[in-house]
């Protein structure tokens, strides 16, 4: 059973003027990381804030590990966690007040949260800086408390728009291992890059959207056999997205 | 492109980005959105006509009793300097905030612009708002003294000079005061303790200036002075502008119109102005962004948690609604402009009326209050009720009539998302917010509730009943605020100021409480003039009103789950 579900997404903007989304349809299984490529105004983030919830798509529907995110919100924001392109968080608290607030939110135990709180905290180097306001973090930073607040109950669903912009490379490779070790758990993640390089060793499934539409959506292989070459992933999306 | 029209640029996109003009037309003409807030500000400005009419008549009359005297342009005076105190004391927020405080500089200082120039954008947004702040103050005034003068062409032109002007002398005396306290200390750590020393120095000089002109409003008190006093033009006016000749000369400059006099005052205005304002270009160019430097930054120590520390730390988990609470409680204390808003508002606003009520009963006075006291015990010797019910209103007065409620929504910004994300329902959150907002109208009811014992001596009794009444009312307007603000939150601000301070929902709210408790005085003079007794009449009131804070809550829960998913951040 896939873990998400867009069945004829649509969504559009300016009374219907702006097609942001047009009839998307996908699956993600479990265990699989899913890249989620298209060029600037695609429909990418559109997209990816339907699947959380942050949008209402005007058509179709999205069911995350089997919770309709439209009729059972609470159940389906309960597995997902999500981590946006930029990171706006409640600059007034500390990193430690703010992973506190969302450990009781998604209602993480306590011996749960010290050991994962420790572990990402050490890796992404934030460890001595924990107590300040997030206020005094630096843009990379900010993006590292949110990544590790989205870790903190882990989710079976990680919901990531570019995650990796912001990152030194030290934490991009980090991160990446983190996806990886996640999804052998059976876990799910689900993010856009602009990293063509990234997408193509890390991901098992490939969509690239484009004006809205799906163009393609496999493995690295599915694709290559699609555009009948042996081409890279750069190659092929930028002659899917050419017109 | 040439140095004018580069700064026009500067200022055009400064009012623009400001004011909303671009968002507003988008959201009105191209989504269609927000066309509701149309006939919602017609029926506003009906129902703020009566007020204004009532004003009006008091101008009328005040001229009428003084114009015999030689002494009614003391009127203009008193309107022409209210409005230049309110820009001061106005001025100190505003120019903080924008100048030092508003996101968008981070984006104006690498462009190739004079320092000048960017302060100079920053000024034209205040002004505007100083405009729009001091209209309900000064144009009342100039337009009924203009109309009962009969003024002539001169004066109708001169009134359209000063008034563009007013702001720029007071504005100018901040800006300076702001920019070399930014200069010269070192605040880029301190910005929040200098938000609230900058705001409570703002109220110790609101308080100062009322001390001295009230000091300044009469002659010495015996008979010869008095008829010297009322005997000489304009006397009046030269006393109540002695503190801030400006409005002096605004004065004689509207009502002098084209003549010698009006001229010269409105070319003294207009110059000292002009020299004020070249003055802080100037200081600007050498000054501003020194001020700057180390804006966005904020440090902290760098300190490792030992193991015992952490697991102190880390919470063992408190439940979702709790969560919410403790971090609206945080944000609120920590945002300098929210907790001046919000917290201390509660809690000033009584103090600063002991302290005029401990004005009022003058120099022989036997204590402060002693002769509202002795009027409320008049009253009440005669029927409690109207003491109790005046003890209420003041406590909800203090208690309520603020922006906590109304922004409560809005002050989440662009963090927004998170509320949305979490596996938390939206009326949980909503429940909690309540809370939050409620706690702090409380806090205005007790502090308001000491102040009516020690000031006004008020029956235990009688203070417990207004207690009550208040704590009721206080349920129903926290509710009624927060669905307003929750119909149309403000999240795509960039200055924490414009969340609380220039937000439109924290005004519909309050004229939302006014129109509540405008119903609820209609309700008491129904039952009080069916001559029902004072226990039945609070009855009555008590739980007719928490009846509705009942059902007001209730929606506000309902429209929490409705609205929530309809908010696309």
């Amino acid at each position: 059973m896939p873990v998400i579900e867009l069945t004829n997404v649509s969504k559009s903007y300016n009374r219907g003027k702006v097609k942001a989304v047009d009839g998307l349809t996908l699956t993600v299984k479990p265990g699989e990381i899913f890249g989620f490529l298209g060029p600037n105004g695609a429909g990418k983030t559109t997209t990816i804030k339907m699947l959380v919830g942050l949008l209402r798509p005007d058509a179709g529907r999205i069911v995350v590990e089997g919770f309709d995110v439209a009729k059972d919100p609470l159940k389906a924001k309960q597995v997902t966690t999500y981590v946006p392109d930029y990171p706006a968080v409640y600059e007034r608290l500390t990193g430690l007040e703010y992973l506190n607030f969302m450990g009781d939110v998604y209602g993480v135990p306590k011996a749960e949260r010290l050991e994962r709180i420790g572990k990402w905290l050490e890796i992404f180097e934030l460890a001595p800086v924990v107590t300040n306001p997030i206020q005094s973090y630096s843009h990379g930073m900010k993006q590292k408390i949110v990544l590790t607040a989205a870790l903190l109950p882990a989710p079976r669903v990680m919901v990531l728009d570019e995650p990796l912009v912001g990152l030194d490379p030290r934490a991009a490779h980090q991160l990446k291992e983190m996806f990886r070790e996640h999804c052998d758990q059976g876990k799910t993640l689900f993010f856009s890059t602009h990293i063509m390089e990234v997408a193509e060793k890390l991901c098992d499934r490939i969509g690239i959207i484009h004006k809205g539409r799906l163009v393609a959506c496999g493995t690295m292989e599915e694709l290559q056999a699609l555009d009948k070459t042996e081409q890279s992933l750069e190659g092929i999306f930028l002659e899917l997205t050419e017109k | 492109m040439s140095k004018l029209s580069r700064l026009a640029t500067v200022i055009r996109a400064g009012l623009r980005s400001n004011f909303g003009l671009a968002t507003l037309k988008h959201r009105l003409f191209k989504e269609k959105k927000d066309r509701w807030l149309v006939p919602l500000f017609g029926l506003a400005a009906v129902g703020v006509l009566p007020t204004l009419y009532g004003i009006v008549l008091l101008i009328k009359a005040a001229y009428l009793m003084l114009q015999p005297m030689g002494q009614e342009r003391a009127i203009l005076t008193l309107g022409l300097l209210a409005g230049q105190l309110l820009i001061l004391l106005f001025g100190i927020y505003y120019i903080i905030s924008a100048f030092y405080f508003s996101r968008d500089l981070e984006m104006l200082i690498p462009l190739p612009l004079r320092p000048s120039e960017v302060m100079i954008s920053k000024f034209a947004v205040i002004m505007i708002n100083e405009y729009l702040t001091v209209a309900a103050v000064v144009l009342p005034v100039v337009i009924t003294f203009g109309v009962m003068a009969k003024g002539r062409v001169g004066y109708w032109v001169n009134t359209v000079l000063v008034y563009a002007a007013l702001p720029i002398i007071p504005l100018a005396i901040v800006s300076v005061l702001v920019v070399a306290m930014m200069r010269f200390i070192n605040v880029s750590r301190k910005k929040d303790i200098l938000i609230l020393v900058g705001s409570i120095v703002l109220i110790a000089a609101s308080l100062f200036l009322q001390v001295g002109l009230g000091q300044s409003r009469g002659p010495q008190a015996n008979p010869e002075a008095i008829a010297a006093f009322f005997t000489s033009p304009d006397s009046l006016l030269n006393r109540v502008g002695s503190k801030f000749p400006p409005s002096v000369w605004a004065t004689k400059a509207v009502a002098g119109g084209f003549s010698g006099e009006g001229l010269a005052n409105l070319a003294l205005l207009l110059g000292v102005s002009l020299a004020f304002f070249a003055g802080i270009v100037v200081m600007s160019e050498k000054l501003f962004y020194r001020g700057l430097v180390g804006l966005g930054e904020t440090t902290g120590k760098k300190r490792r948690l030992t193991r015992d520390e952490m697991s102190r730390r880390v919470s063992s988990g408190r439940r979702a609604g709790a969560a919410v609470f403790a971090r609206e409680w945080r944000i609120m204390n920590r945002t300098p402009i929210f907790l001046l808003n919000g917290v201390l508002v509660v809690i000033i606003v009584p103090v600063i009326f002991v302290l005029m009520a401990t004005m009022g009963s003058g120099k022989g006075g036997s204590g402060g209050g002693s002769d509202l006291s002795a009027i409320l015990n008049t009253m009440t010797s005669t029927n409690p009720l109207y003491v109790i019910l005046a003890a209420a209103l003041f406590m909800t007065i203090c208690g309520s009539l603020n922006g906590t409620s109304s922004s409560t929504f809005s002050r989440e910004g662009a963090q927004f998302w998170i509320s949305r994300v979490i596996p938390v329902a939206p009326r949980e959150q909503a429940a909690a917010k309540f809370l939050h907002s409620y706690l702090i109208a409380m806090l205005g009811v007790v502090t308001a509730s000491v102040v009516a014992a020690i000031i006004l001596h008020l029956k235990a009794v009688h203070l417990a009943a207004a207690a009550g009444l208040a704590l009721v009312v206080g349920v129903l307007l926290t509710a009624v605020g927060m669905i307003i603000d929750l119909a149309r939150p403000l999240l795509d601000w960039t200055n924490p100021q414009k969340a609380i301070k220039q937000n439109l929902n924290v005004l519909l709210a309050l004229l939302a409480d006014i129109g509540i408790l405008t119903a609820a005085f209609f309700g008491v003079r129904a039952l009080i003039r069916a001559k029902l007794a004072a226990n039945v009449v609070m009855g009555v009131l008590f739980v007719g009103l928490a009846a509705f804070a009942a059902l007001s809550y209730r929606i506000l829960l309902k429209f929490a789950d409705k609205r929530y998913p309809e908010i696309e951040t």
